[in-house]
């Protein structure tokens, strides 16, 4: 399989704060990644530097063999609508209703005409279960209904891959499942994706690839298999003792 | 950066000092032919002190009348030019001769060496006593300067009684005000014990007010000090001359006393008769309608502008931003009165034919922008990162991201503070009438010239502000609502 992303000696700081060290990894096209580890550790900062939403302070992140660093805000802006993202909180549109909130970026970037974005969106919608809630808007829906919405809205710009920031960390206990449930079904449709997760079952379940991170680097990575039931690095066994108990 | 914002500082301040200059050095004297091509003499004078000037209604039209008018006149007539009246405090007129908004001055004005070393005056034309107007309940009490002994005087400022009273009477305290029916208010409060005013003046006052006496308190007076001239700029010897040749003829004429005393005489006894508020509803709506005027146009640019500077205050740009701050942060820090009076005789300076409508309104325009700009501004800051971070993940710029998604949000939480904004200027534009803008406070000194009283009309505009501020708060209240439920 081809590398989809390159990350080549990464590093990031805020100011004297050396939050990443030197990363370099690969995602192919078609994988599953769960990004694990301790809070503070520096993950959704890697995943921030992955569509450059936090600027890398020294390496390179290549997308289809294209740098995203060194390169003008227009290149940028068409690269980064390749890479949905989905974050913790959401971060839906208030002064627009849900289909509005989805079709804003197909109209105003790929500027696609206004019949065929609404019959994606209400497609989309379907897809994750909310094709009755098009209308409403945002705080009006539950935690779980939003980020099903922020879904659909990535998913919306066609993406070629889909990076989940903690996704269900906001949620009620019981809307963590139909969240999940719609990243399973992306997943199983091909989609590739980095995701950021303390739930374990789904890493499991879903991953291809474990990546476990502390310190601002990746200790280790592997196949859910072996990195959950023989982790080598002292850290990742100390953080899946304190995980699972 | 810090060291870029002050060099920014001196380059305006050197600016804002040599524009003044750059005409007085074009100043040859051909003063008097400026004055026939442009076929227009503009007089500058302060209608408010009769009988030398005030302002008299015929027919629902606000005249300037007086003999300084009729004098105005006949020059106007003997040069071959249509007469143009400029009306403003007396304190502004020197300035105005000055930076060139009007070619002479004609206001009762005493050719004082002091006022003769800014500008040049014509042969004096007529000279008055020296009178104080008290109340009548006073009359016994006050009969010269000595009985005056620790009481509190008015005159007006920058007049040549001011300095009268400073000079001859001087265990006592001077209370300067710029207009004298302010002035006269403050007697019959009693804030004041006396006001020193020219005899006409005086005399017409007490005419039309019981309450109020003349007495002469024997003023000790240089006679040429009491006397009046025309002000004219500095070097204008070819208009100066022109006058004086028709001073002659009015002289030689007895004019003064002929006609033009009892030709203002009458104008003061029809005015007096018609002292009703009623009959001066038109002037009221005259200010109503210029105050809507500033105010709307001024909300307009204050808003456009500051919503320019609130995005330049938030870019990444040192310059740009930079540039914002020093902007907002300097108008913030000067009184609007002054950036008014900055505006008219500095910029105007620049393009004489500059209206003091237009002044005003760029004054006040620039003035709202500042404070727009922080409404603004902390309206944009409180729209959280995650909305751009999430418009930008989904590949839109920073600008549609601005257009779509930042600035609909922002305005809905600042729409409170931007009506709130515009219920201001209708009060704030209200500093615009010194520099002669003819709105609702204005008005309201030519209803207290034109009526002699002081405090009715005063009261009549307090109301008429609040009618205004009050509906267009609750009109604001309702569309606020509506956004709401949006
Ligand atoms: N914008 C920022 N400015 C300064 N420090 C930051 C910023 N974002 C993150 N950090 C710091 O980087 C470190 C890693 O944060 P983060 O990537 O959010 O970790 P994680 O997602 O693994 O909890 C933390 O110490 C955090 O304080
Ligand atoms: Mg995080």
């Amino acid at each position: 399989m081809p590398n989809l992303i390159e990350v080549q000696n990464l590093g990031k700081s805020f100011g004297d704060n050396e939050v990443l060290k030197n990363i370099s990894e690969n995602v192919e096209k078609g994988q599953v990644i769960c990004v694990i580890g301790p809070s503070g550790s520096g993950k959704s900062t890697f995943l921030r530097c992955l569509n450059v939403l936090e600027k890398p302070s020294v390496g390179k992140v290549l997308f289809e063999g294209n740098s995203l660093t060194g390169i003008g805000e227009r290149e940028l802006n068409n690269l980064r609508e390749k890479m949905g993202m989905v974050f913790q909180s959401f971060n839906l549109f208030p002064n627009m209703n849900v289909i509005e909130n989805i079709k804003l970026a197909p109209l105003r970037v790929k500027k696609m005409a206004d019949a065929e974005a609404t019959q994606q969106a209400e497609k989309l919608l379907e897809r994750v279960g909310l094709a009755d809630k098009a209308e409403q808007y945002p705080q009006s829906l539950s935690g779980g209904q939003q980020q099903r919405v922020a879904i659909a809205r990535a998913l919306a710009m066609n993406p070629e891959v889909m990076l989940f920031d903690e996704p269900t960390s906001a949620l009620d206990p019981e809307m963590v499942g139909e969240v999940l449930k719609v990243m399973q079904d992306l997943a199983e449709s091909g989609m590739t994706m980095v995701v950021v997760t303390h739930e374990m079952g789904f890493a499991k379940k879903v991953a291809d690839e474990i990546w476990f991170m502390a310190d601002g680097c990746i200790q280790e990575k592997g196949t859910p298999e072996t990195f959950f039931k023989t982790p080598k690095t002292a850290r990742a066994q100390d953080f899946l003792s304190k995980i699972l108990n | 950066m810090k060291k870029n914002k002050f060099f920014l500082f001196i380059i305006i301040f050197l600016l804002a000092l040599i524009i003044p200059f750059t005409h007085v050095k074009a100043a040859s004297d051909n003063y008097l032919q400026k004055v026939k091509d442009k076929g227009t003499l503009v007089v500058g004078t302060s209608a408010d002190y009769p009988p030398y000037e005030f302002t008299s209604k015929e027919n629902g039209k606000t005249k300037y009348v007086g003999l300084d008018v009729s004098i105005a006149e006949k020059f106007a007539k003997d040069i071959g030019v249509k007469l143009k009246i400029r009306n403003m405090n007396f304190d502004s007129l020197l300035v105005a001769l000055e930076t060139h908004k009007v070619d002479m001055v004609i206001a009762g004005m005493n050719p004082t060496p002091e006022r003769k070393t800014s500008v040049d005056f014509s042969k004096i034309y007529y000279t008055g006593n020296q009178y104080m107007l008290i109340n009548k309940s006073d009359a016994a009490r006050f009969k010269k300067i000595e009985d005056f002994k620790g009481k509190t005087i008015g005159a007006q400022t920058g007049s040549l009684q001011y300095s009268l009273v400073k000079q001859q009477m001087k265990g006592n305290d001077v209370k300067g005000l710029a207009k004298l029916n302010d002035l006269v208010i403050a007697l019959q409060s009693h804030k004041v014990n006396g006001v020193a005013m020219e005899e006409a003046t005086a005399k017409a006052f007490a005419e039309n007010n019981r309450t109020l006496k003349v007495i002469n308190p024997g003023f000790d007076i240089d006679a040429s000090q009491t006397g009046s001239a025309i002000g004219f700029p500095k070097g204008a010897d070819s208009l100066v001359e022109a006058a004086n040749k028709t001073i002659d003829e009015i002289k030689k004429d007895n004019l003064i006393n002929k006609e033009y005393i009892p030709a203002a005489a009458k104008n003061m006894t029809t005015n007096s008769k018609k002292n009703s508020m009623m009959n001066y509803w038109t002037y009221f709506a005259k200010g109503i309608e210029y105050t809507l005027i500033i105010t709307v146009v001024s909300v307009f640019f204050g808003f456009v502008l500051g919503t320019l500077f609130a995005l330049m205050r938030l870019s990444h740009n040192k310059l740009v931003h930079g540039l914002a701050v020093s902007y907002i942060e300097f108008v913030r820090g000067t009184p609007l009165m002054v950036q008014v009076m900055f505006v008219y005789f500095g910029i105007g300076a620049v393009i004489q034919s500059l209206p003091a409508l237009v002044a005003g309104i760029i004054a006040v325009s620039l003035n709202s922008a500042a404070y727009v700009a922080e409404v603004i501004r902390s309206g944009i800051e409180s729209i959280p990162s995650g909305q751009t971070e999430a418009s930008r993940s989904l590949g839109m710029s920073q600008k549609e991201t601005y257009r779509y998604i930042i600035i609909p949000q922002a305005l809905k939480n600042i729409w409170p503070a931007l009506g709130n904004e515009f219920v201001t200027l209708i009060k704030e534009s209200s500093i615009v009438s010194i520099i002669g803008v003819t709105d609702l406070m204005y008005q309201m000194q030519l209803v207290q010239s034109a009526t002699y009283k002081g405090v009715i009309p005063i009261f009549i505009a307090m109301v008429i502000y609040f009618l205004m501020t009050f509906s267009l708060s609750k009109v604001l209240g309702y569309f606020e609502g509506k956004m709401k439920h949006a």
